[in-house]
């Protein structure tokens, strides 16, 4: 996964294997290769097989998916060290789950519809150029802490003052004409209206990313179109973002009016300029997602804590790690260490609620492990997992499920206890 | 039409090199680079100093992948790419300029709003083109000197702008890969002398953080100012300028 370099992709036009276009991984695969893939796919269909995914003896995985009869995209990764909990099962998991968002990353820019029926495949190679910044940042999987694409729910961030930022989100998308609007700080959902969260999880996801990887290139204010790829695939609808500070973008997604002008020079400044200090207070929290009050205890090295029913999520790392011996693994290792538990245990013992795209006649031969999930009588409520990096721990109830970290040094029978504390303090003290 | 200035006319030129620019130019630096400001910040100076802020509306056309977003980045001081991503929308970036008038010596900051809009975008959305020319106070028509046809289009695109009391300030983009130039120096004086309007370039590497972008910042904010002057003389000083200029 992530640290053996980003994996590659490949876009074909599923009818006639035409390339449509590849992204990412330093090495390009060569023409041939590219060839045999697609050959081996269609092979497969034409002897009624649906061809879904394979591994290498050095395992390395490749994933097919055919969308919407029209669009064939194959992802790539090269085998390597995938560390705690890292299995062929858990990499098939993250493959597919990047499949399925470059889909829907190609539907929300250009709609269902040009997609859908490829009658000119120049022009529609031409127009998937305009997805590539944003295929770039799910392949590169864009910023620590961020788990949207592999959770499916919305990376959030719990502001110190939610009530003054929820007033000021509703009113200010109210103003524009619009339900639908949302606060994202640093990256992550601080705030935003009912009919937002009422978005299918993929959606609210996704925008997030889109916000991202506008308010990365340092604009101030953007019109974008934007089609949903579950609400309406085939009319597009209109984002308007403003960047109200550096790290603080809002957004609403309207029709036809406002324009942008009127929205950036009536109702910008009237709404937000009140709550500066709020807004820097949210911006204070940074990468911890959580406010001050609740810390991390310190045996706690990352957590990752997602309300099942809202399908939001929030993350966060020890901000200081102690150093002992062995030292603990790096921040950005620990983030590392915590997407590989997640897809570890969602494979294994705690099931998506969402459909997790595999396919039931994807058989992977060297694993049962969907098997051995389907067996269980009952429904797994903990799990827990102890390589030579780190402990880790998951806990699910019926409203939230928690992963966490911890140094190898936390006695193993101790991490239930801890679990279900940290669980508890972060859900008393904020409500998520 | 406002007749053009030539450089240095009205404002002081080249201020950014002077001394006496410091305090102000260090207002709108962070570390050697450019200071990002949200849409609810703006350079803050001490009272004493206090300085008016003027806010324009520019919108940069010109054919995709000419550089139009390259060049708002350029302006900007953010990073500018080196891939071709089709712009999708519209992309407002926000570009605050410290200047000195010559006479008075008065000293006010620019505000200037670039409006990029992808050309394919444009083209697919009705509500762009719009929105884009509503209220605006400058257009930088691009062309790019590895692209002789971008050149040649100018004339259609000053055209769509005739009749609008509007700067019109044109762009050479990618001067810096003179090995694959395809306008020459000539066809660029000409069309100055045909046209009237001032023809800048832009490429290579950015040399003293400010000194690439200098020469347009301040051609843009010297014709604007001239504008406003010309029409608060003629008495059509447009009342929502103000307005925007109190928020
Ligand atoms: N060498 C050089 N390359 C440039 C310059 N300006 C732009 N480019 C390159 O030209 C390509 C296109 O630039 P963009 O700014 O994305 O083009 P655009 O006009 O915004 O295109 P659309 O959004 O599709 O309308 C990019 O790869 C840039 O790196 C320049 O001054 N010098
Ligand atoms: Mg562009």
């Amino acid at each position: 996964m992530a640290q053996d370099g980003t994996p590659q992709l490949i876009c074909l036009t599923a009818s006639s294997g035409v390339p449509l276009f590849t992204r990412g991984a330093n090495r390009q695969l060569p023409f041939s290769v590219i060839g045999s893939l697609n050959g081996v796919h269609m092979f497969g269909g034409s002897q009624g097989v649906v061809v879904s995914s394979s591994s290498t003896e050095g395992g390395g995985k490749v994933v097919w998916r055919v969308f919407q009869d029209s669009v064939m995209l194959i992802a790539v990764c090269r085998g390597g060290h995938g560390g705690a909990g890292s299995s062929s099962r858990a990499e098939q998991v993250f493959l597919q789950r990047l499949l399925e968002n470059v889909w829907n990353c190609m539907v929300l820019v250009l709609g269902q519809d040009e997609l859908g029926n490829v009658r000119n495949v120049e022009r529609l190679k031409k127009d998937l150029r305009s997805c590539f910044s944003l295929i770039d940042q799910l392949l590169e999987d864009g910023q620590e802490g961020v788990f949207g694409n592999l959770t499916h729910c919305a990376d959030s961030l719990l502001p110190p003052d939610p009530g003054l930022l929820q007033e000021a989100v509703d009113g200010f998308a109210k103003s524009a004409d619009s339900e639908f609007g949302c606060l994202i700080v640093r990256g992550r959902i601080a705030a935003a209206t009912e009919k937002w969260w009422r978005l299918a999880p993929q959606e609210v996801v996704l925008l997030s990313a889109l916000v991202r990887s506008l308010a990365g290139s340092g604009t101030s204010s953007c019109d974008y179109p934007v089609f949903l790829p579950r609400g309406s695939p085939n009319v597009a609808h209109r984002l308007l973002r403003f960047q109200l500070l550096p790290g603080a973008d809002v957004c609403i997604l309207c029709g036809p009016t406002p324009s942008l002008h009127r929205a950036e020079t009536r109702l910008v400044v009237p709404f937000w300029a009140p709550l500066m200090e709020t807004l820097r207070a949210c911006l204070a929290v940074g990468q911890h997602c959580l406010p001050a009050s609740v810390s991390p205890r310190p045996d706690v090295m990352a957590v990752l804590l997602i309300n099942r029913e809202t399908r939001r999520c929030v993350t966060c790392v020890q901000p200081n790690l102690q150093t002992s011996d062995p030292p603990l693994p790096s921040r950005q290792r620990c983030w590392e260490l915590l997407k590989l538990f997640y897809s570890f245990s969602v494979t294994r013992y705690f099931p998506q609620e969402d459909t997790l795209c595999v396919v039931p006649e994807d058989k992977d031969p060297r694993s049962n492990a969907e098997d051995f999930v389907l067996s269980f009588s009952h429904n797994p409520l903990q799990c827990y997992l102890v390589t030579e990096e780190c402990k880790s721990f998951g806990l699910q109830t019926p409203q939230h499920q928690l992963f966490l970290l911890t140094p190898l040094s936390v006695p193993t029978f101790a991490l239930q206890t801890l679990a279900s504390q940290t669980l508890s303090d972060i859900v008393s003290a904020t409500g998520f | 039409m406002a007749q053009i200035c030539p450089p240095g006319s009205i404002l002081v030129a080249d201020w950014h090199r002077s001394k006496d620019s410091k305090e102000y130019f260090n207002k709108i630096l962070h570390k050697k680079r450019r200071r990002k400001f949200g849409l609810l910040e703006s350079p803050m100076m001490p009272p004493h100093l206090a300085v008016d802020t003027v806010h324009y509306k520019i919108f940069i056309c010109g054919k995709s992948g000419v550089g139009k977003t390259s060049l708002a980045a350029r302006l900007a001081g953010m990073n500018v790419p080196n891939m071709h991503y089709e712009t999708k929308g519209i992309e407002t970036t926000m570009v605050y300029w410290p200047v000195k008038l010559r006479e008075g010596g008065k000293v006010l900051f620019f505000c200037l709003q670039l409006w990029d809009c992808g050309e394919n975008a444009l083209r697919r959305f009705d509500h762009f083109l719009p929105s884009c020319q509503e209220q605006v106070d400058a257009v930088l028509l691009l062309f790019s000197f590895t692209d002789k046809t971008s050149f040649d289009d100018l004339s259609n695109q000053i055209t769509r702008w005739t009749g609008t009391s509007l700067v019109k300030v044109v762009v050479g983009t990618k001067f810096d890969l003179f090995m694959h130039c395809d306008v020459t120096e000539t066809d660029v004086r000409t069309f100055e002398e045909t046209r009237s309007l001032p023809v800048l370039h832009m490429g290579g590497e950015d040399i003293d953080g400010l000194g690439d972008v200098a020469p347009l910042l301040n051609c843009l904010a010297e014709n604007l100012w001239h504008q406003d002057c010309v029409a608060a003389a003629s008495g059509t000083r447009r009342s929502q300028q103000e307005t925007e200029a109190l928020i």
